[in-house]
């Protein structure tokens, strides 16, 4: 036993917890939770908890159904929303196998692999998610029409906002699990929130959203509303997007800056965002999963739907924001298009991947987008080589099929089950007869 | 005194003393020196390690010591006559130090030092010119500096105490030091208590010459002071006090102080407070940093606070082997040891590379880990200590511990005498025969010291690797030896816990094996003695050591006796290696081994591994047939020499002599041989039954992957039986001897046995198992004409008749080529009723329930997509491109791409997962000793299957993911190219 191990279990002891939930996520992103007592923590830090694989979503072929849950001590919290009195803790699990090696269906696997070949080429990454949510007055029901909880728009202060007080719960309760708050304010539709986490290596982000989801959800539960992290909930009003910032560490020092060039880029930074644009259409089918996903994107505003990198451009897919003077540590490249419904695992995975690639084979960053990408014509986009991303779930299923850097990032196994898992949910949606087809056709027809 | 007239020594003196330098005649001049008293200063000069540097060294001292006053010059020359020590000390550090030579020159009053009467000078700590200013404690640094190493040099002292010298006088300089820092700082001073932490070389007290002195820094707040206060003040203290140590003025520099062992690396603050450091070491430190630890000391500053220090993290230390995963890291550890890449400094450099110092304090670090918790005894800092300690708890063979540590001072030496020079920290040897030879000279190696210190070096890197190699697993033989009772032995407890932590998962078992293949006084168990250690590190290292072991207890009880065995393991460092990888790797190798003992020779044989070429195995399979008249002893004989083939091919196989395509192209050869001669015993037989010649001549055609010479270990061999009546013979008579051959032949290779059996499958004949087992040529020739199917046609695309003979098998050839190779290739209806088999294949073929993607052979991407593929491509094309007229998939292929009908990135991707999934199919064969079509679902078969090829065994998954994306890329290639 370790100290971070012994660790866990005296604040288990001091903070009288009877119950421990284990965490891991499925390969589409939804958090899978075992609970187990104190005394069983012994064991699950030295072998791990066994559990029938099979019977997760993407985990395991059948014949190898058994699996271990090892807690990793480090992500040890109490979760703060159970109340008083006997406290709840949780723990992120690593999958492994029974002879002890990880298992390749295991999301954080993936990362960590990806994040260990960054480290190879000297690399740290640090994604900083943005994340928008719609908070909603009811429960959903089949067929009710979703309703906000308020009126308001971006940064708007509502005196008795109910938002505001939710943002404050929410606030504390991250905070109270560690996970540090950068900034938050009412967004541009009604009952949109945003909440922005400060940056941290890429495995603590990824598992950070996975806790923010939970917490966002518990807490409108507490106050009797409804949090949807959903792409697209409203045909009228825009998305809820999880705009990503990246940027790779050398040590101490931002590799994305350089002073004296433009916007402060070093040659690693085009060339990771020019990995980024080029292989942006690969992993769309990732980082924006689900059909309603592409609702947004193609919905026009402020959605990234158009392959180009801007500099102060809220239609490009890849921004570089403004450059604050003597803050060469914040050089950064904003990621668009991913969305809050995503696998965060996966989906920094693969932008991960995408950069590096750049790194390594030295790709030049095309000419920066000037416009809004959104107000010119075909003809003038196609003049300036700007490709448009899949417009929906089948399109960036056919490009992530032929594309080895999803494969190899993903490793083979996920690669497949994620391919079979999105062409049912594709097949399932075409056969819908929408609401619209009944509206607009059923009286002329 | 006046100088009297003095007269040069002849040159030929001065060449044989071992003077070079020109100048040597001026500087013997400037000592002024009667003619006795030379002789006396080149007597000593003769035995410096350069006699040159001696001799300039003095006249340079002379000269200097002149400028301070001619008095002081005069006492001087008296000194060196008078005081043989004082000279030996003075051409001893000349002949070995330009950098301390430069000092005395700078410094010529410290000479007296060196003089036999002179008191020591006070320690540093005390010394008053150390304490005004930096500079002062340089000069003072390199005043005791030159006292170490005038012993050191002189013969006075063992390596181990100037390296304790060294570090005592590090201590006090950090000392002096911080109390500068202090002096320059005394607001800071007052706001803190502060400590310094010696760790690394210093911290053990067997610090070099030269080196990075590691350290790191603990304060506590003075009362009064704020938290944050005290930690600005110690950071300033710390900065202050290594800025003293490292800088570099006119009077030199002392060494760099590093302190980056600190908590968090050199990201954490420079200085913690006490709390702060047990806070961290108890919640956040790896592996690494508790390894560190063992050598923290306090070394100067608060003496309270340092002790404090040492006792909570002393407490911490020895937990640090309860942490989970201790033992995985332990097991890299000694790879990262074993694995050290020889670079372009091999044989020059002395600490890393195999054999140097860092394989030692390895070495001595895991041993004092793995067994340091329940034995405070090991408790020791210094490399040679604990060395000690381990010897004398019996953790380390005695002989072994003595001539390891032997070997630890040699390099040591070596690496001071090297630093000496010019107070440089190198620990490459210059390629500069200069240096080698004032290297081998200071060493003793007086009339060649080059070639003397270079075998000596090389001698010791030898032992110390042999050594090595034992250290860890001798003494846990002795634990199960009959040891004479009060002799020193590794506890069983102890024993075990070193096999758990080598990686044996049953430690009580394996201790039995050991007992059962050492006790004993044969000269079987006396050899295995021997082997043991080295094995059992070998097993170590494969996916399944407790496995690996009981293998080779298996072997060595089967062939224990036959003198080949033991002789070979003996004799061949070679070829112990190389049965331990095949027992790591492969059931079916050591199952064949064990069935042919002489197959040990084979070991240690690369040449010996080579498959033997056809002409040569059909000779001998021919000769072995006809030494016996008695039919059942002839097939044992050739069944006996397969045998040994495939014992050949699956050891060549396990230990990559054999490549690629090379393994399919041996086996396929082999079974060929086989064939020929069951055919020929078969005739006999059924000749010897009827008591008449033969009334047919027979051939037997190869088929499938026979035809294709892409055998596997796992494959039966697919044929079909063809036979030309002789005229004159009745028709019913020709076909039951016939059918009587071919019954015959499949019976005697197919018949349990010693040799293990062979399956002619004669499935893919004319009406496949309903047809008869034998037809006349012309019987083919109106099949085929009249019924065949488009699947026969394909099936004799690798259709090869090389066995028996000659003319029927050139006659079937003229009667099949039409057929499958068809001039104009193929109409779209057959087009589309292969592909409509190959759909229904696949529905109906695949095993229910299974993972399609695990199946080699009909899952997609696996060895029918990709055969499919080319056969259709020959069907289709073969009759108008020759190239394409070959039984060989790979060949087709390539073929293809020549002709055009294929992308060479297609035809990559398709070859690339077509020989992989032989690969693994083979790979299964050899880790389960069953075939199997399907990559393993057992976890130890997966690591064994990683293992044979290459991978970590710790990465059982790769099999699968490697698997499954060059699958993938084929089937992507079979729905363009197949289906399209």
């Amino acid at each position: 036993m370790g100290k971070q191990e012994d660790f866990v279990l005296r604040a288990i002891e001091e903070r009288d917890v009877r119950f421990v939930r284990l965490w891991f996520t499925d390969v589409q992103g939804f958090l899978k939770s075992v609970a187990v007592a104190p005394a069983e923590l012994d064991n699950a830090f030295d072998e791990g908890i066994g559990f029938d694989g099979s019977a997760i979503e993407g985990f395991a072929r059948v014949y190898e159904a058994d699996m271990l849950a090892k807690p990793d001590p480090t992500t040890f919290q109490i979760l703060p929303w159970r109340g008083e009195g006997p406290a709840t803790a949780r723990m992120f699990c690593d999958i492994l196998l029974p002879d002890g090696g990880a298992s390749y269906a295991d999301p954080r696997h993936v990362l960590k692999r990806m994040m260990s070949k960054a480290a190879d080429l000297g690399f740290t990454f640090y994604p900083h998610p943005e994340i928008e949510f719609f908070l909603l007055k009811e429960q959903p029901a089949a067929g009710a029409v979703p309703v906000p909880v308020d009126n308001s728009g971006y940064f708007d202060h509502t005196a008795q906002g109910l938002g505001h007080d939710f943002r404050r719960e929410v606030i504390t309760m991250l905070e109270s699990m560690g996970i540090s708050v950068e900034f938050s304010h009412h967004e541009a539709a009604p009952g949109q929130q945003e909440i922005d986490l400060r940056y941290a290596d890429a495995l603590s982000t990824a598992d950070n959203i996975m806790t923010f989801r939970v917490v966002v959800r518990e807490v409108a539960l507490g106050q009797g509303i409804y949090a949807s992290f959903m792409p697209k909930p409203f045909t009228q009003f825009a998305g809820s997007g999880m705009h990503t910032h990246l940027s790779l560490f050398e040590g101490d020092r931002n590799a994305f800056y350089e002073a004296g060039t433009e916007y402060q880029l070093s040659e690693i930074g085009r060339s990771f965002i020019a990995g980024l644009l080029r292989h942006s259409a690969e992993v769309t089918a990732v980082t924006n999963q689900w059909v309603n996903s592409y609702k947004r994107i193609i919905g026009g505003g402020e959605a990234p739907a158009f392959v180009c990198w801007g500099h102060n451009n809220r239609s490009a897919l890849v921004r570089v924001p403004r450059y604050k003077p003597d803050k060469g540590q914040s050089t950064r490249a904003e990621v668009r298009s991913i969305d809050a419904a995503c696998n965060p695992y996966l989906s920094y995975a693969l932008l991960l991947a995408a950069g590096l690639k750049g790194i390594e084979e030295g790709y030049e960053l095309p000419a920066e987008a000037e416009d809004d990408v959104w107000s010119l014509t075909d003809g003038e986009r196609h003049a300036l080589g700007i490709e448009a991303l899949p417009q929906n779930l089948d399109q960036a299923i056919k490009v992530m099929e032929s594309s080895e850097l999803v494969a190899e990032t993903l490793g083979e196994h996920v690669f497949e089950f994620f391919l079979r898992n999105k062409r049912a949910e594709w097949q399932a949606y075409r056969r819908q007869v929408s609401q619209f087809e009944l509206d607009s056709m059923l009286p002329l027809l | 005194m006046s100088p009297s007239p003095r007269r040069s020594p002849s040159p030929g003196r001065l060449a044989r003393i071992g003077l070079q330098d020109p100048a040597a005649d001026r500087h013997l001049a400037t000592l002024e020196l009667d003619e006795s008293a030379r002789d006396l200063v080149l007597d000593q000069i003769a035995v410096a390690a350069d006699p040159d540097a001696a001799l300039a060294g003095l006249a340079c001292l002379v000269a200097a010591v002149a400028t301070v006053g001619h008095g002081q010059a005069a006492s001087l020359r008296t000194a060196l006559v008078d005081d043989p020590q004082l000279l030996h000390r003075l051409t001893a550090v000349f002949g070995s130090s330009r950098a301390l030579a430069d000092h005395l020159r700078t410094h010529p009053e410290h000479w007296q030092d060196l003089r036999s009467a002179t008191p020591a000078p006070p320690l540093l700590a005390d010394d008053e010119g150390a304490a005004a200013d930096p500079d002062g404690l340089r000069v003072a640094y390199r005043r005791r500096l030159l006292l170490i190493a005038a012993a050191d040099l002189t013969g006075v002292t063992s390596v181990d105490h100037v390296a304790a010298s060294l570090s005592d006088l590090a201590d006090a300089t950090l000392e002096v030091a911080l109390r500068q820092a202090q002096a320059q700082l005394p607001e800071q001073a007052a706001r803190c208590r502060f400590a310094v932490i010696a760790m690394g070389k210093c911290g053990a007290c067997e610090l070099n010459y030269v080196s990075d002195v590691d350290v790191v820094f603990v304060h506590e707040p003075s009362e009064g002071a704020s938290e944050d206060e005290a930690v600005r003040a110690a950071t300033r203290l710390a900065a202050a006090m290594m800025r003293i140590c490292s800088d570099h003025t006119a009077e030199g520099t002392i060494w760099p102080v590093d302190a980056g062992l600190r908590p968090e690396g050199r990201s954490g603050p420079l200085s913690r407070t006490l709390a702060g450091h047990v806070g961290y070491y108890d919640r956040w430190a790896s592996s690494w940093e508790f390894q560190a630890l063992l050598k923290a000391r306090p070394a100067a500053g608060d003496p309270d606070l340092g002790r404090r220090y040492a006792e909570a993290v002393d407490a911490m230390v020895w937990r640090a082997g309860e942490r989970p995963g201790f033992v995985a890291e332990v097991q890299a550890m000694r790879r990262k040891v074993v694995e050290q890449i020889p670079s372009e400094q091999m044989g020059r450099a002395l600490k890393l590379g195999p054999g140097g110092l860092r394989d030692i304090e390895f070495a001595v670090q895991l041993l004092q880990l793995v067994h340091g918790r329940g034995d405070e005894r090991l408790r020791e800092q210094s490399t040679l200590r604990a060395l000690g300690a381990l010897t004398a708890g019996g953790y380390v063979g005695r002989e072994d511990g003595a001539a390891l540590a032997e070997a630890y001072r040699f390099l040591r030496t070596m690496e001071h005498r090297l630093q000496l020079w010019q107070l440089r920290r190198i620990q490459v040897v210059p390629d500069d025969d200069e240096v080698w030879r004032r290297l081998g000279r200071a060493l003793g190696h007086r009339t060649k010291p080059v070639i003397g210190l270079r075998s000596q070096w090389q001698e010791c890197l030898r032992e110390v690797r042999r050594l090595h190699e034992k250290l860890f697993y001798r003494p846990l033989l002795e634990a199960v030896a009959a040891l004479p009772a009060g002799e020193l032995r590794l506890s069983p407890e102890a024993a075990r816990l070193r096999l758990t932590a080598l990686g044996y998962d049953d430690p009580r078992g394996a201790l039995a094996h050991l007992e059962a293949l050492t006790s004993g006084l044969s000269r079987r168990a006396a050899i295995q003695r021997q082997l043991l250690p080295a094995m059992l590190g070998w097993f170590a290292d494969g996916p399944d050591p407790d496995a690996a072991l009981l293998a080779f207890r298996r072997v060595s009880e089967r062939l224990g006796t036959t003198h080949w065995y033991l002789q070979r393991l003996r004799d061949e460092g070679e070829a112990a290696e190389q049965l331990a990888r095949v027992l790591n790797s492969s059931r079916l190798a050591t199952d064949l081994l064990m069935g042919t003992p002489d197959a040990v020779a084979l070991l240690g044989d690369r040449e010996g591994l080579r498959p033997r070429t056809t002409q040569v195995l059909a000779r001998e399979m021919d000769a072995a047939a006809k030494r016996h008249v008695d039919p059942v002893a002839a097939i044992e004989a050739v069944r006996t020499m397969r045998h040994r083939e495939l014992c050949r091919i699956a050891i060549g196989d396990v230990l990559d002599v054999l490549d690629g395509d090379a393994v399919g192209e041996a086996l396929t050869q082999v079974t060929l041989a086989t064939i020929t001669g069951a055919l020929a015993v078969a005739t006999a037989a059924v000749q010897a039954e009827q008591r008449r010649p033969l009334p047919v001549r027979m051939a037997v055609v190869s088929m499938g992957r026979l035809g294709g010479h892409e055998l596997g270990l796992a494959s039966d061999a697919d044929v079909m039986f063809v036979y030309v009546p002789i005229v004159g013979t009745g028709e019913r008579a020709a076909g039951a001897a016939a059918h009587a051959v071919a019954q015959e032949m499949r019976r005697m290779l197919a018949r349990p046995g010693a040799a293990p059996p062979l399956e002619l499958d004669a499935g893919l004949r004319p009406e496949g198992r309903q047809g008869p087992l034998v037809r006349t040529l012309a019987s083919y020739a109106a099949y085929y004409a009249r019924w065949s199917q488009p699947w026969e046609a394909q099936a004799l695309l690798r259709a090869e008749a090389v066995v028996g003979d000659p003319e029927v098998c050139a006659r079937f050839t003229a009667l099949i080529d039409p057929l499958r190779w068809p001039r104009d290739g193929l109409d779209e209806h057959t087009i589309t009723e292969v592909r409509r088999i190959k759909a229904r294949v696949e529905a109906e073929r695949l095993p229910r329930g299974a993972d399609p993607a695990g199946q080699l052979k009909l899952g997609p991407g696996g060895l029918t997509d990709v055969e499919w593929t080319a056969q259709l491509l020959q069907m289709r094309h073969a009759g108008r491109i020759p190239g394409l007229q070959t039984t060989r998939t790979v060949a087709a292929l390539e073929a293809a791409v020549a002709a055009q009908l294929l992308d060479r990135d297609d035809a990559d991707d398709l070859i690339t997962a077509w020989r992989l999934a032989q690969r693994l199919r083979d790979a299964v064969m050899q880790v389960r000793g069953r075939p199997s079509d399907a990559l393993p679902t057992d976890l130890r078969d997966r690591a064994g299957v990683a293992y044979l090829l290459g991978w970590s065994v710790l990465d059982s998954e790769r099999v699968s993911d490697e698997w499954r994306r060059a699958a993938r890329r084929a089937r992507a290639v079979v729905d363009r190219v197949f289906w399209a």
